[in-house]
């Protein structure tokens, strides 16, 4: 009796640990993006991305704040918010998706999942659609994401002058890197 | 003749010089600027909260001094710092990071402790958001 008392018990934990750990969350996750041309290099860190991944659906969610994008020289900054992203109008990018394939994905098991994501992202108020490669690696119950891929600037109705042209490149690259934990229910 | 070229000579070195300066242009030094609003913590985020749009003509792109208890303190692989100050809410709180070159005023702080921190203020997504912070003694 006592036995069962306590597999039952067991049982119910476990159920509301699994249960507990289906959504994995950040505050400081990390978005960096990079254009190379031959005249200039500009690269930009954001540490504050908050995202959450859904486990069970394989549903994620990223956003993140134009302004907290920090870049090394304050000209770029400037001009990166007034002039391009025009972050006083459009404070915030998000993106909204899922993974493609998450059936190859064990969040239960440490190890290196290779995923597809797709979904819409919004920036400077233009929502598009986009799909990205993407790594998931789950070790000791924490998840990391990364994902590599380009955008560009026009496809976000982001008007660079001809003067500067050649100074950003058509394709920015855009990276991203997520240390999530469970988020406790 | 010779002071024309003179003189246009002077100009263009000058405008190069202006342009070099302009273009390496420093960023804001938050420790030494002076904070533009003084507010705390739950205060803080209640505002974005309650009316994002006025918080965000109020507070964006200032610098803001904001007092609050330490929720938690956690430094990143490149040696920055990410403090959390709690604003009465278990869900959102008042994120500010530390640049690796401030990141050593922050390293000090522990959980529990009462502290200003000052920084630029980028807006709020679940949490208000400071950039560029050092902590005010």
């Amino acid at each position: 009796m006592k036995k069962i008392v306590f597999n039952t018990l067991l049982l119910v934990l476990l159920a509301t640990a699994v249960q507990a750990q289906d959504k994995f969350f950040t505050k400081t996750g990390k978005i960096s993006f990079f254009s190379s041309t031959p005249m200039e290099d500009i690269e930009a860190h954001n540490k504050t991305t908050t995202s959450v991944i859904d486990t069970k659906t394989g549903k994620l969610e990223f956003a993140v704040l134009m302004k907290a994008f920090q870049f090394e020289k304050a000209l770029m900054e400037e001009h990166f918010n007034e002039n391009y992203v025009e972050s006083g109008k459009y404070p915030k990018a998000s993106f909204s998706g899922a993974i493609a394939n998450l059936s190859d994905v064990n969040f239960k098991k440490d190890g290196t999942y290779k995923v597809t994501v797709k979904g819409n992202l919004t920036l400077h108020g233009v929502t598009k659609a986009v799909e990205a490669p993407g790594t998931i690696i789950v070790k000791n119950g924490v998840v990391n994401a990364a994902s590599t891929f380009n955008i560009s600037p026009e496809d976000y109705k982001i008007a660079i002058p001809n003067l500067v042209r050649e100074k950003i490149a058509k394709q920015i690259k855009v990276t991203v890197d997520m240390n999530y934990e469970p988020l406790k229910g | 003749m010779k002071k024309f070229i003179l003189i246009t000579l002077a100009a263009a070195v000058i405008a190069a010089i202006v342009g070099f300066l302009l273009y390496n242009k420093p960023h804001r030094d938050t420790a030494s600027a002076e904070s533009d609003f003084v507010v705390e913590a739950p205060v803080l985020l209640k505002e974005f909260t309650e009316n994002e749009a006025a918080a965000n003509q109020k507070y964006l792109d200032k610098v803001v001094a904001v007092r609050g208890k330490v929720k938690s303190v956690t430094p990143d692989d490149e040696g920055n710092i990410n403090l959390t100050l709690d604003a009465d809410n278990d869900m959102a709180g008042v994120i500010c990071t530390f640049p690796k070159a401030d990141a050593e005023s922050a390293g000090s702080i522990n959980e529990g402790e009462e502290v200003t921190v000052k920084g630029v203020c980028t807006g709020v997504l679940m949490d208000v958001v400071l950039i560029r912070c050092v902590v005010e003694k």
